[in-house]
This record gives C-alpha cells, sequence and structure tokens, in this order.
C-alpha cells in the first residue's frame, strides 16, 4: 500500500465525527471514497491492546476502584442484613401483603431481568447482524447479564416465603406423593427460562473469554498465574484449526441465544399475561416486555461503560461513536415503549371493557399517578433528546438519560405489577402499597450485589474481548514491529 | 483426523494477517499436512487457504437440540400425564401447547452447552501438536501470525523445512524442541 492507512491519524474522540471518511481522489475513475471512521482511535498497535486492556488485571487496584468497591460492598452488606431479618422475622417486614400480593420483589425481578437482556443482545444479535461496533462492549455487557440474572433469581425465591422449600421449584423425583410442578403454569416456565438463560449466557460468555485468557496467560510472569490462566484458557494456542470450530460454535451460540433471550422476556411476561387481571391481561405484553427489556438493558451498559471508559482509560475502545450507537438504540427502543404505552390505552378503550378503562384511567389518574408519570416522562419522553447528533455525543447527557431510564423502567414494572393489583374488581378489598424500609434495603442491596460482582470481574479477567478488538483493527497500523 | 503427539516442530512469525493467508497457501501447495496458523484472531480466508474444509460442530448442534426436544417432551408427558395426572377443568392431561415454552427452553440447553463443549473439545482433537503454550511464547495470542509446521509431519525435516518457512518470508525462524504436553 502505498497511502497510509486514513486510520493512523484519528487519535481520540476529538476526531471522530460520527459520519464516514471522505478520503478525496481515491475512489475508482479518480473520484471519492468513503470509508467508515475508526473503531478504534489512538493508532494502537495490537501490543498496545493487550497493554490497555489487561493491565487492570494485573496490577493493584486504583483508589478510584477501591472506593467504588468498598460502596458496593456495604450495599451488599445491607443486602444480607434485610435478608437474614426476612428469613428470620417473616415477609411481615416487607410491603408484599393482600391485595397487592406482587409487590416489589416481583418488580425488582422483572428489572433485573431486563437489565440482563442487553447483554445477550449486544453479544448475539448484533454478532449476527455483523455490527463490529459491539466488540468494544460485547464482553462487559454479557458479565453484566450475568449479574444481572444473579441479581434477579434471588427475587423469585425471597418471594416464596420459605425459601427453605425453594428446591421444590425444580420437578426432581421425590417421595412427597409423588408431587411434581405443573408444567401448565407460566410459573414453572418461568423456573426453566430464566436457568436456561443463566446458563447459556454464562457459556457464552465463557468461549468468548477463551482467547483472551490465554493473552493474560502469555503476557503473565508468575508460573503460578500462567498456569492459573493457562487451566482457564483450556491451553488455547490460537491454532486456526481450533478457531475453525471456535466460530462455528461462536455462530451457532449467537443464533441460538437470539430466539432465546426474546423467549425469556416473553415467559415472563406471561407470568402476567395468561392471568385473567384487568391491566395484564394483554397479547401485547410478550413484545412490550422485550423491547422494555433492551431499552433498560441498553441504558444500563451506557451508565457502566460511561463509567468504565474514565475510571480504567479505556476511551480509545470505548469511543463516542460507540456510545452514539447505544442511544440510538435507546431512542428507538424509547419510541417503542412508548407506542405501547399507548398501545394499551387504545386496547382498553376500544375493547369496551369496563374493568380495563376503570384499571388505565387509574393508573394516570388514580393515587399512583405519579409513578405512572416517571415512567412516561422517563421512558418515552426524556429519550427524545436522542434526536439531535450533539446531543447523542455527549457523555453527561448519555449518563443522565441513561439513569433516568433506569428509574422510569423499574417504575413501569412498579405500575404494572401494582396497579393492577391495589384495586381488582372487589371495592371492598381495595388497599394500598407502600414499600418498607426492608424493600428499600433489598432493592438497593441487590444493586450492591450488581456492582461488586461487575468489580471484581473488571479487576480478573479482560473488561474488552482483546482477540475481537484485534479484528476489527486496521492491520497496517496495527502490526508490530518485525525482527 | 488424529495426529501423533510431539512439541517439535518449525515455527515462524508474520506481522499481518495477509501474509499469513500467502504463507498458510504456499505451505498447503508445498504438500505439507501436519501444519498450523497460530493467529490472535480468526483471519478471514484462513480455512480455504489452509485447504480445511467447514466445522462439523453445526450437525451434531442439530442432534443435540433433537435430544433436548425428546428429552423435553418426554418428561413432561411422564409427569403430567402418567405418574400424577391432573384434571383441570376436564381437559386433556397432554396439554401440549402448554409445553412449548419448556421444550424450547431445553432444547437450547442442550444445543448451547453441548455446542460449546463439542467445540472446544473438537478445537484441540482436529489440531496439530503444538508448540507448548507455557514454554514457547509465540506471540500468537498477541500479535503474530505464525506458521507452524509439526515434526510429525512425513515431509518434515529440520534443515529442509526451516529452509522452506525462511523462504516464505517469515521472522524469527526457529526450530522448536521442547519437552512438553504437545496437546496443553
Amino acid at each position: 500500500m502505498t497511502t497510509p492507512s486514513p486510520y493512523s491519524t484519528v487519535m481520540d474522540d476529538a476526531a471522530l465525527t460520527g459520519r464516514p471518511i471522505v478520503l478525496t481522489g481515491q475512489g475508482p475513475f479518480g473520484g471519492d471514497r468513503e470509508v467508515d471512521e475508526p473503531l478504534v482511535t489512538g493508532a494502537k498497535k495490537y501490543l498496545d491492546v493487550d497493554q490497555d486492556i489487561c493491565v487492570h488485571t494485573e496490577q493493584f487496584p486504583t483508589r478510584r476502584w477501591w472506593i467504588a468497591f468498598t460502596i458496593a460492598l456495604a450495599f451488599l452488606g445491607m443486602l444480607g442484613v434485610a435478608l437474614a431479618t426476612l428469613f428470620y422475622v417473616g415477609m411481615g417486614i416487607v410491603a408484599p401483603n393482600s391485595p397487592v400480593g406482587w409487590g416489589t420483589f416481583i418488580v425488582n425481578f422483572v428489572f433485573w431481568i431486563g437489565i440482563g437482556h442487553a447483554g445477550t443482545l449486544i453479544s448475539a444479535v448484533l454478532f449476527l447482524f455483523r455490527q463490529k461496533w459491539r466488540t468494544a462492549i460485547n464482553r462487559s455487557a454479557e458479565a453484566m447479564t450475568l449479574f444481572a440474572v444473579a441479581c434477579a433469581g434471588i427475587f423469585p425465591l425471597i418471594h416464596l416465603g420459605r425459601i427453605w422449600f425453594a428446591y421444590w421449584l425444580v420437578p426432581i423425583p421425590n417421595g412427597r406423593g409423588p408431587l411434581w410442578v405443573n408444567f401448565n403454569s407460566a410459573l414453572a416456565w418461568d423456573i426453566f427460562a430464566i436457568s436456561t438463560y443463566g446458563l447459556v449466557s454464562l457459556t457464552f460468555w465463557y468461549v468468548g473469554l477463551l482467547p483472551d485468557l490465554a493473552t493474560v496467560r502469555d503476557r503473565a510472569t508468575h508460573p503460578w498465574r500462567k498456569a492459573l490462566y493457562n487451566a482457564l484458557s483450556l491451553g488455547w494456542t490460537g491454532s486456526n484449526r481450533a478457531w475453525r470450530h471456535y466460530e462455528a460454535a461462536y455462530l451457532i451460540l449467537a443464533a441460538l441465544a437470539t430466539p432465546l433471550v426474546f423467549s425469556v422476556h416473553t415467559i415472563v411476561s406471561f407470568d402476567f399475561a395468561t392471568s385473567v387481571m384487568p391491566g395484564w391481561h394483554a397479547t401485547i405484553f410478550p413484545p412490550y416486555f422485550v423491547i422494555g427489556a433492551i431499552f433498560s438493558g441498553f441504558a444500563m451498559v451506557i451508565t457502566l461503560m460511561t463509567i468504565m471508559r474514565w475510571v480504567f482509560k479505556l476511551k480509545n475502545y470505548i469511543t463516542l461513536n460507540h456510545m452514539e450507537a447505544m442511544a440510538k438504540v435507546i431512542m428507538l427502543t424509547g419510541m417503542l415503549v412508548g407506542f405501547a404505552y399507548i398501545t394499551e390505552f387504545f386496547m382498553a378503550w376500544y375493547s369496551g371493557s369496563a374493568w380495563e378503562g376503570f384499571i388505565f384511567r387509574n393508573r394516570v389518574f388514580g393515587p399512583y399517578g405519579w409513578a405512572y408519570a416517571i415512567m412516561f416522562g422517563c421512558n418515552a419522553i426524556v429519550p427524545q433528546v436522542f434526536w439531535f447528533k450533539a446531543l447523542r455525543r455527549n457523555p453527561w447527557v448519555l449518563f443522565i438519560v441513561s439513569i433516568l431510564v433506569n428509574i422510569g423502567m423499574w417504575f413501569e414494572r412498579y405500575v404494572i405489577v401494582v396497579t393492577s393489583l391495589y384495586r381488582d374488581f372487589l371495592p371492598s378489598s381495595w388497599g394500598e402499597f407502600n414499600l418498607t424500609r426492608f424493600d428499600w434495603m433489598i432493592l438497593l442491596g441487590s444493586f450492591g450485589l450488581f456492582f461488586t460482582l461487575f468489580l471484581l470481574f473488571v479487576r480478573v479477567l479482560p473488561a474488552i474481548a482483546v482477540s475481537e478488538v484485534k479484528g476489527v483493527m486496521d492491520p497496517s497500523v496495527a502490526q508490530g514491529a518485525q525482527k | 483426523m488424529t495426529f501423533p503427539t510431539s512439541s517439535k516442530g518449525v515455527l515462524g512469525q508474520f506481522a499481518v494477517p495477509d501474509e499469513a493467508l500467502v504463507a498458510a497457501q504456499k505451505t498447503h501447495a508445498a504438500g505439507y499436512t501436519h501444519f498450523d496458523m497460530l493467529t490472535p484472531f480468526p483471519v478471514h480466508g484462513m480455512d480455504d487457504a489452509m485447504g480445511l474444509k467447514r466445522s462439523w460442530v453445526p450437525y451434531l448442534t442439530a442432534v443435540l437440540a433433537f435430544f433436548g426436544i425428546v428429552a423435553a417432551q418426554a418428561m413432561m408427558l411422564y409427569i403430567m400425564v402418567y405418574d400424577w395426572p391432573m384434571n383441570f377443568g376436564g381437559k386433556p392431561a397432554f396439554a401440549w401447547p402448554a409445553f412449548i415454552p419448556i421444550t424450547f427452553e431445553l432444547m437450547v440447553l442442550f444445543a448451547a452447552i453441548g455446542t460449546a463443549i463439542i467445540a472446544v473439545w473438537a478445537g484441540k482433537r482436529d489440531t496439530v501438536p503444538q508448540p507448548p503454550p507455557m514454554l514457547i511464547k509465540t506471540g500468537a495470542t498477541r500479535d503474530k501470525f505464525v506458521v507452524w509446521i509439526s515434526a510429525t509431519d512425513p515431509k518434515f525435516n529440520p534443515a529442509n523445512t526451516l529452509a522452506f518457512v525462511q523462504s516464505l518470508g517469515a521472522h524469527g525462524v526457529k526450530l522448536v524442541d521442547e519437552k512438553g504436553d504437545a496437546h496443553a
């Protein structure tokens, strides 16, 4: 090649415009040629990628990491205290009770499962669509999926009330009758959906990690560290004969994870939709839940990536172009969610059902109208700021919107669960629903668990998929010195 | 294909994927069979250059998926119809539409986890004896694209093979002869 690569001069976010680079006079017949902007800025070499990403697993954590970890651990401790009290005293200390038997625990469960969905979407669906920008964020998004599923898994179990009978949820041969789960129940489907989702996400994540664990091994100097990462990488050498099967399997896993992620939140929505409660009994629920899950999950990815690219100095890998792409997904899914809210109202009116009409009028104008206002404002209106390119490319706007979206999405589930139950068919059984201090401790504590796991992850494993990032770099810029 | 074990061979390094592709074509054309390209990331077109066929792993995925479907249906049929039938408003005990979600989940579970295990195992089985990763730094997980010709190759001859790899334009060409687990 005679002309130097246009990527060798793109050094940081300031040099990125979000538009293609025009190479004047380099196209066919002397015309112009447009190329995409580089996914990695700073004219990085392959070895720089190893250094920038793996170094965080090799050195003593920074002060910023310790501060974050201490706060996360304090919240995790709060979760421990709240759960111990809950198991010792009983369900009377938390809000779920008649008439709102499905209170905060199911709200938190649906919220956390939704967060997890963006990780699978980024790693599987964007892989199938050949979206190369996913390489910078897929590893941490998949880790986010795993930890979100771990947080979600707590809530159905503690919602049982008697957690020591949790093994009754799985169909294992037993001497109690025999007593089996009822496979006609959406709740039994949920057990299979969530456990399959957790296991498949873990497999997908670990398979993706194998080449990078070998990179960490080959950088290691201490023999124990080398041996440990060699064992974890299953002796990966980079052999193309192994890559051949690896790539086939990775494609298959993506193709399996894609329908899986849609099925999981569909089945979660069946928990509601297969009941006969007004406000729940709707055919729109599966797509509505799946879109909401992707929406909230992408918001959480933006929150995490904004912090990660700053704390770990990864702005050359997670560039403003990546953040803008995620902002576009937020805007699209935000509008779909808003469309679903409006469709629900149309159907409540069009169905002619008095109960359905009452529930929806009550959601907006009743005592919990404030929750509906937060939900609609944060989810349907706030993301409209992303119509403007300048705002899509402003990290502060992105960060604030992503947090507002997650608050809005928590309240979406609150609105769905609480406002359908607190005033049902029989006015004499109407009641109220107020979170107790233990509900708050468990909700905030679950964030402690999530962030503790995430901070440990970025400390011991490469937080960006090193081998995949190398695969999208321009070799003419990134090649090593020849000796 | 299964290969005898040895950790002896010749390796040479390239800096960019395109050079490695040409080297793979030439090595394949020269009649070497026990050779491998070690790369930091999968290089597009390398399978063709090395004369490798498509992976057979996806066929097993189909078998595993079918097995998952059968396992799920058999479990629910046994439990809901034979072992403990329950009467829900006189509806049939074999409520197959209600069994579909779990059947789908178990199909995905069996297929996904089985595929991952088989692909890792196949990657070991179909690989020529490798330079032992704990002893030799090939650079292939970092920034080098490495051609590796194993001593188990029928055409292998230390002097000739060394000269051949040098003729490919590789850097850092050397003969590896380490005692170590060749499949590690």
